[in-house]
């Protein structure tokens, strides 16, 4: 091997980084929440910082044998892994249910939870299975296929129950959009069953997640403010109306931005588009509107308590409701270093602020500069995942990157928005902080293997 | 097809949601302060400490009112392990079943929450926080328990504190506390559920002078109510403040012996001391010892005997009873007579029992003569010159001028409206005037013939018992007087500003002279109605009233003061349907200024008398169960 081929040489060291100092806040807020004066060291496995500190350290060691092992193998084992992962999860659902969930293998004392290590058998068997596909993708037997992959581990994760990693797992469409996998042809084939028509592509069939991505997001928010009144300018408006003024303010300067910095070509296109774009979310967005106000009390009510949007601080919403005093109460500059006086474990008034709502110690301690760093660190990492994704040489590594940064993209979004109200209360962790072994486990190989396969990518031959 | 452009759509994705959440938190922790405020509610908990009532003391600096160090026996439910309910029973003298039923209570009493939304039903109460299982233990009763409580985890003691009024008397004026209703909580914040407000008397009318300041103490708490820290250090906690005591004009000795005296009588006995208007002694007969309404045991197996009693202990007599004030009314009869001009003093009016009945043997030949043998048709006639003034053309009209002139000069003394002393629940009394009697027969419809009874204090006219004393001390005064008030001084404040205010009555200081002469005769001379008052070395200026009473034996009253120089008190008895005033009134009144001015009484048969004596059939009123600790 030559000197530069070495994994310190060709590691991704702004990556590597980002990830190591997303680790060392995590661990370090896992102390702070869980802190316990009677065990002050880090190290004390009787409390949940002790025991972080040990998953930490398999992790690294997980990460090391990663690291050492040819990462050829993923390719060649995606399809072991994967049967390996569907065995644990059809097991898993013989197991005692802990919160009412058969989530958990009990292995020897400690409990692992194979939903989270699916993630990565899917990832690898996806990556796999497109990069091996040929030129002419877009079949519909090819597009039924990955769906396979991603449904059948997805049906067992919701017979746990575990709604959290079920919403995870449909990030892969965003995965399979970017390689070009659409519903496109399953809308074709419907569409050119009508006698006289015949059509190669259609916008909205190949385009057909992001779109259904904004569609979600555009009801969601809708809903959201639908029960708020506005001020526009000069008249009062239900909430929703602000929404179709924003597309609009929006419409306007995606316009302006296509004219300023597209070619000829693109204007008219463009243009089309984003008319066509604004015409319909407005539609939809008054559509959800109109019907929601129609609704009678009693439905709405049920409908924003599904969706997590009603104040019920002690009933239905307590959870979010604290969350929320939590992270907000924060301010600028935070409460200081175990001062979280509402999330904290001991003061318990956010549930399992140590897992699943650890974003808002974080936030109440740090206050809004440790938040945008957070999520600056993020941010940053999703995008290196990105650009690590789009200089691959061999496709397999180029999905799997794009299954990475989407997976935790995912838990980003929704961890966090459930903690300020802009998402479900789902419980799922945020990744590289949130207390528990299996998730760190999984989230630390999963990166490991990233950047294992990047630091490897010049010996992929196209 | 090449789909490298797609990544455009996942980035602008991210990035989307970095920046929305970046600008959502921002907006939520930097800008609106709603979950701030949101988060303080839920962990931070003000802990209000109630600090001890202020303590009042009497004149001569004996503490009356104090407060006691109680225990209640809080149950925390989720502490509880393997409670061995019959060595429990028997640690606390109760019966199995009546455990079980105190916590069935005190889970009932927490009430229940109904969600809006589902239609939920839950209870308030929570098994992790602590309730009072026994209210209001003595020092005696906690110190056999609390050794135990070891072996009855979930159980445990707390402090608190309560009134301890070391005299059994006074309880008329003292009042009582009981805890806030729903009502005076919405009204005034200062109160929780279970926070104690003067109900009645002194602790109601200085109810905000009492209860000092609250403390507050900000503690971080968990979900489960418990505390994990104060908050900032304590850098916003404030100290519990008890008020500065309350100094009586009282003296709680006299108002024992007051109530002593009047054992077994209705009535009342108010003592004033007249260059001050500070009230010596407010007996209200019968009377009871104030510890039987401290805390809630008491009061919930006291007050419905009380209330009950047919002869009313609680009815604030001095205050609310208005009788008719009888003979002594003659007194300001004569003043205001003597001031308008219509007679001097040397004015002679024959008995004529013609107009009106009275007893034999006299014919009063000037003022001082008419108040010393109480000669009903001789005030017949100077009330007479004070209404038919014959100013107004007409029977009528000159009668309504008179009345009306008649009224002010009442009014001035105090008479036909509240004192406004300091206590609660005052009634006015009644002086009528002319709009008062054109309602009863019509305008220019009466004259003083029709009205005529007023002259000799009966009829229409009432008075307090506390307006009797009043008119002993502004005679005492010689024409002024300050509102009577029991409250002397509040910390190193003086009275409340009303107290301070001099009155003065219409009528001018030379016009008492021939009064005040005809009420030392009373008392000192031959053919005096009050002999039985009379003292060897003080000499007390008095007059008696005997007031008929339709409804059975007449009542006796005497007002009086003394020494006749310089007065140092002034009082009023009235004892209900004892017939006439001379006979235990005056004696009274008399015991009353001997014990005040002397501090011992000399003619112990008098005492005796009086003591023995047994007017009205007066139930045995309940002893307190906690017996009053002397300080």
């Amino acid at each position: 091997m030559r000197k530069n081929d070495s994994i310190i040489a060709q590691l991704d060291w702004p990556l590597f980084i980002t990830f190591i100092v997303l680790l060392a806040f995590g661990v370090s807020t896992v102390y702070s929440v869980a802190y316990n004066p009677e065990h002050p060291n880090i190290f004390s496995f009787e409390e949940k910082y002790g025991k972080q500190m040990m998953w930490l350290g398999v992790a690294l060691f997980l990460g090391l044998i990663v690291f050492l092992i040819d990462s050829d193998i993923y390719r060649k084992f995606a399809f072991p892994i994967y049967g390996f992962t569907l065995v644990l999860l059809v097991i898993v659902l013989f197991m005692p249910a802990i919160n009412g969930a058969h989530a958990w293998i009990g292995v020897a004392g400690m409990g692992i939870q194979p939903a989270e290590f699916s993630k990565i058998a899917t990832g690898l068997l996806l990556a796999k299975y497109i990069s091996e596909l040929s030129v002419k993708q877009q079949t519909i037997s090819n597009v039924v296929g990955a769906s396979m992959i991603l449904l059948v581990p997805m049906a067992l994760i919701l017979k746990q129950p575990d709604a959290g990693t079920f919403v995870v797992f449909t990030s892969f469409l965003f995965v399979m959009y970017r390689e070009g996998l659409t519903f496109d042809p399953i809308i074709l084939s419907v569409i050119n069953s009508f006698p006289g028509i015949k059509m190669k592509q259609t916008w909205v069939g190949s385009h057909f997640i992001p779109i259904l991505f904004v569609a979600v997001i555009l009801s969601v928010v809708t809903l959201l403010l639908s029960n708020v009144e506005i001020n526009l300018f000069f008249f009062k408006a239900s909430g929703y109306m602000g929404v179709i003024v924003t597309l609009i303010i929006l419409a306007l300067v995606a316009y302006l931005f296509v004219r300023q910095f597209g070619s000829k070509r693109d204007h008219s296109r463009a243009g089309v588009i984003i008319l066509i774009g604004l015409i319909l979310g407005s539609a939809l967005s008054f559509s959800v509107g109109a019907s929601f106000s129609s609704l009678a009390p009693h439905q709405k009510v049920r409908i924003e308590l599904f969706l997590g949007l009603k104040e019920d601080p002690n009933g239905e919403d307590y959870n979010r409701n604290r969350a929320m005093a939590a992270v907000g109460s924060g301010g600028l500059t935070g409460k200081g270093y175990n001062k979280a006086s509402v999330s904290s474990v001991e003061s318990n008034h956010v549930p399992e602020s140590e897992t699943d709502f650890i974003f808002c110690p974080y936030a109440e301690e740090w206050g809004f500069i440790g938040v945008a760093v957070l999520i600056s660190l993020y941010m940053f990492m999703l995008l290196r995942i990105i650009k690590i994704a789009e200089r691959q040489r061999a496709a397999f590594n180029r999905i799997y990157a794009y299954c990475v940064a989407m997976i935790l993209f995912y838990h980003f979004a929704i961890n966090i928005g459930m903690d300020i109200g802009l998402a479900p209360v789902i419980g799922i962790p945020l990744p590289f902080f949130s207390y528990g072994g299996s998730s760190m486990m999984s989230f630390s190989v999963m990166m490991f293997i990233l950047l294992k396969l990047d630091s490897q990518r010049k010996d992929v031959l196209r | 097809m090449n789909f490298d452009g797609r990544k455009y759509v996942i980035i602008t994705f991210m990035l989307l949601v970095g920046v929305i959440y970046t600008v959502r938190i921002f907006y939520m922790q930097v800008i609106d302060d709603t979950w701030t405020l949101r988060a303080q509610e839920i962990a931070e908990k003000r802990q209000e400490i109630t600090p001890p009532r202020g303590v009042m003391f009497d004149r001569k600096g004996r503490k009356i009112v104090s407060n006691r160090t109680y225990y209640n026996l809080m149950i925390c439910e989720n502490d509880i392990k393997h409670l061995d309910t019959a060595a429990f029973a028997k640690l606390i003298g109760w019966t199995k079943p009546e455990i079980r039923n105190r916590i069935y209570q005190i889970k009932k009493g927490e009430g229940t929450y109904t969600n809006p939304q589902n239609g939920k039903v839950t209870s308030n109460y929570q098994s992790i926080r602590k309730y009072p299982f026994i209210k209001e233990l003595t020092l005696e009763e906690i110190s056999k328990i609390a050794p135990h409580l070891e072996d009855f985890k979930g159980f445990t003691e707390q402090v608190t504190s309560m009134r301890n009024y070391p005299f059994a008397s006074g309880a008329n004026i003292l009042g009582y506390l009981s805890e806030a209703t729903r009502e005076e909580i919405q009204q005034d914040r200062f109160y929780k559920p279970g926070n104690n407000i003067g109900r009645s008397g002194l602790e109601r009318f200085y109810e905000k002078e009492l209860r000092g300041i609250k403390g507050i103490k900000y503690i971080v708490t968990s979900a489960m109510n418990n505390a994990i820290e104060s908050y900032a250090d304590g850098k916003y906690d404030t100290m519990a403040r008890q008020a500065p005591p309350l100094r009586l004009g009282m003296d709680m000795v006299i108002q024992a012996y007051g109530e002593k005296l009047m054992r077994n009588k209705k009535g009342c006995i108010v003592a004033i001391e007249p260059s001050t208007g500070e009230i010596l002694s407010m007996v209200s007969a019968p009377s009871f010892d104030p510890n039987l309404l401290v805390g809630r045991r008491n009061i919930s197996l006291n007050y419905p005997k009380l209330a009950t009693d047919p002869n009313m202990p609680l009815f604030p007599r001095p205050l609310q009873a208005e009788y008719p004030p009888g003979s002594i009314f003659k007194l300001v009869q004569a003043l205001i007579a003597l001031q308008e001009g219509v007679i001097t003093p040397e004015s002679a009016f024959p008995c004529d029992k013609s107009v009106v009945g009275c007893h034999p043997g006299h014919n009063a030949r000037n003022v001082a003569e008419g108040v010393q043998y109480s000669c009903n048709p001789y005030f017949y006639a100077v009330t007479r010159r004070i209404i038919q003034q014959k100013v107004k053309k007409g029977l009528y009209a000159d009668a309504e001028y008179g009345l009306n002139k008649w009224f002010d000069y009442m009014q001035s003394f105090g008479l036909g409206k509240s004192l406004e002393a300091d206590v609660s629940g005052q009634r006015p009394g009644v002086i009528p005037n002319a709009a008062y009697y054109d309602k009863w027969y019509g305008h220019h419809r009466w004259a003083f013939s029709t009205i005529r009874s007023i002259s000799i204090g009966q009829g229409e006219v009432k008075l307090t018992p506390l307006q009797m004393a009043n008119i002993a001390a502004i005679i005492a005064n010689k024409g002024w007087f300050y509102t009577p008030h029991f409250v002397r001084s509040i910390g190193k404040k003086g009275a409340l500003p009303p107290y301070r205010v001099k009155h003065r009555t219409k009528v001018n200081p030379m016009h008492f002279a021939p009064v005040i002469e005809g009420m030392r005769r009373v008392v000192n001379e031959g053919g005096g109605t009050a002999r039985s008052a009379r003292l060897d070395n003080i000499i007390i200026c008095g007059k008696t009233g005997t007031v008929q009473n339709p409804h059975g034996e007449d009542h006796s009253v005497f007002i009086a003061f003394a020494p006749m120089d310089h007065p140092k008190i002034a009082i009023a008895v009235f004892v209900e349907n004892s017939g006439f005033g001379g006979t235990w009134a005056a004696p009274i009144a008399s015991l009353m200024i001997e014990k005040y001015l002397t501090k011992k009484i000399k003619d112990k048969a008098k005492e005796k008398r009086i003591l023995d004596a047994k007017l009205s059939n007066i139930k045995e009123l309940p002893q307190a169960i906690i017996a009053p600790v002397q300080e």
